[in-house]
């Protein structure tokens, strides 16, 4: 309950929009992950732990697509942890491959992107200043401090750079949009009022007619 | 009151709008290349070389930013021609920049932001344009400095399934970016129909142009 309030969208269309584009994103993500995780496989243990992660993730996302599909309401905490569970998977396989060198970071950038138009902006920044934090993080203890090092820190900046500028342009469409929306909204109400105003004048003039021919 | 609100008039709208977010993903762009000029640049030749394409970035992002702060924002085909420069001085970056060059370049992370921006303003057609153009231009750099670089047919890195696996990779996370953000344009620009009074479809009227203009829209 208070974590909806913290967060809460808005709007329902609002949420509904962005749990899609969160659901289509965690397909890639579970479909993509799966296919890299089998070609060329690690070792057994490291494998192990990749299709244990997708296929947990697999089994949210199915659920969370059903209730989009029976357009039931998004349950806020629900969508929160399980955006939360993906930073958490990718991180954990990030981490396991050796931090700063996994390519894995990469999918990042798709659920940045999702997290972004999802979700209301504090919520979003909240969620994208953690991925940020946790990628410095990893980049700082698994850099070394020779000149490799520090050429390792000028990429994560760069990777870090990037990854706010995901979030903070998503978002910034996703407001866009909703003030878009909502002042389109206001003028078709608006709109309807005048139509009705201006229905009912007529009607009031139409109503006086038998009257005035009854006076005459 | 009522006016007929077709796609040409939501593709106005949208780049009306939009480009906002693509002024703010150039901006990220130049401070991210700036960074990595600046901090990976070991002589004074090769820096003031390397910032040059910054620069000619900079200067452009102040042009258009310029006009969207007079409410005179550049049109659709000049945002694109923007975004393909941006998209040439990523790819020089990731052909010529520091020992690290095709794949194993660092800069391809700013093609993120680049794509993202694109596809939350253009219609499908054109963003499915513009993502196959980054991909074709960052895979044509890849193979480029891959055959230039091995000396031998067994060096290139389609022999080397974890290079191969990669550059696969990256492909997929760029055209999910790119395919996402467009979908996500889609939801939107459908939900607009629908706030307006209409079905869904083009031919519906509405007076959505009149409320955005009068509301500010920011």
């Amino acid at each position: 309950m208070m974590i909806d309030r913290f967060f809460g969208n808005d709007r329902l269309d609002d949420a509904i929009h962005g749990q899609t584009a969160l659901v289509a994103a965690r397909w890639i993500l579970i479909l993509s992950g799966l296919f890299l995780a089998l070609w060329a496989p690690g070792p057994v243990e490291e494998l192990r732990t990749q299709i244990f992660f997708i296929l947990a993730l697999a089994v949210v996302n199915f659920y969370l697509h059903a209730q989009l599909l029976k357009r039931r309401p998004v349950v806020a905490s629900l969508a929160y942890a399980s955006s939360a569970a993906d930073i958490a998977v990718i991180t954990a396989i990030v981490i396991s491959q050796g931090g700063v060198s996994s390519s894995i970071f990469n999918f990042y950038f798709p659920a940045m992107l999702v997290i972004s138009v999802a979700f209301p902006t504090l919520a979003a920044f909240t969620f994208a200043g953690s991925v940020v934090a946790i990628y410095g993080a990893v980049g700082a203890f698994s850099g070394t401090a020779s000149a490799a090092g520090f050429e390792d820190g000028t990429v994560v900046l760069t990777r870090l750079i990037m990854l706010a500028a995901v979030a903070v342009c998503g978002n910034l469409y996703w407001r866009i949009e909703r003030d878009r929306r909502r002042a389109a909204m206001e003028a078709r109400d608006e709109l309807a009022m005048e139509i009705a105003d201006a229905a009912a004048a007529s009607d009031a003039f139409t109503n006086s007619v038998p009257a005035i021919k009854e006076r005459s | 009151m009522l006016s007929f609100r077709g796609a040409a008039q939501e593709a106005a709208e949208d780049v009306f709008f939009g480009q906002v977010v693509v002024i703010w993903a150039r901006w990220f762009i130049i401070a991210a290349g700036a960074v990595l000029v600046l901090w990976t640049a070991t002589g004074a030749t090769q820096l003031s070389v390397a910032i040059l394409p910054v620069l000619i970035l900079m200067g452009m992002n102040f042009y258009i930013h310029g006009r969207y702060f007079v409410e005179r924002p550049v049109s659709q085909p000049v945002l694109i021609l923007t975004a393909l420069v941006d998209v040439a001085v990523i790819t020089l970056m990731v052909l010529f920049w520091s020992e690290q060059k095709g794949l194993d370049s660092p800069f391809f992370v700013l093609y993120y932001p680049l794509l993202l921006a694109f596809a939350f303003v253009m219609p499908r057609p054109i963003t499915v344009a513009f993502t196959s153009i980054v991909l074709a231009a960052y895979l044509g750099v890849v193979v480029t400095v891959d055959v230039l670089s091995a000396s031998s047919m067994g060096d290139l890195f389609f022999n080397d399934p974890t290079e191969l696996k990669r550059l696969v990779l990256r492909v997929i996370t760029l055209s999910s970016v790119g395919a996402l953000g467009s979908y996500y344009w889609r939801m939107q620009r459908e939900s607009m129909r629908r706030a307006i009074g209409g079905s869904g479809d083009h031919a519906s009227g509405g007076t959505a142009s009149e409320a955005v203009v009068a509301a500010g829209g920011r």
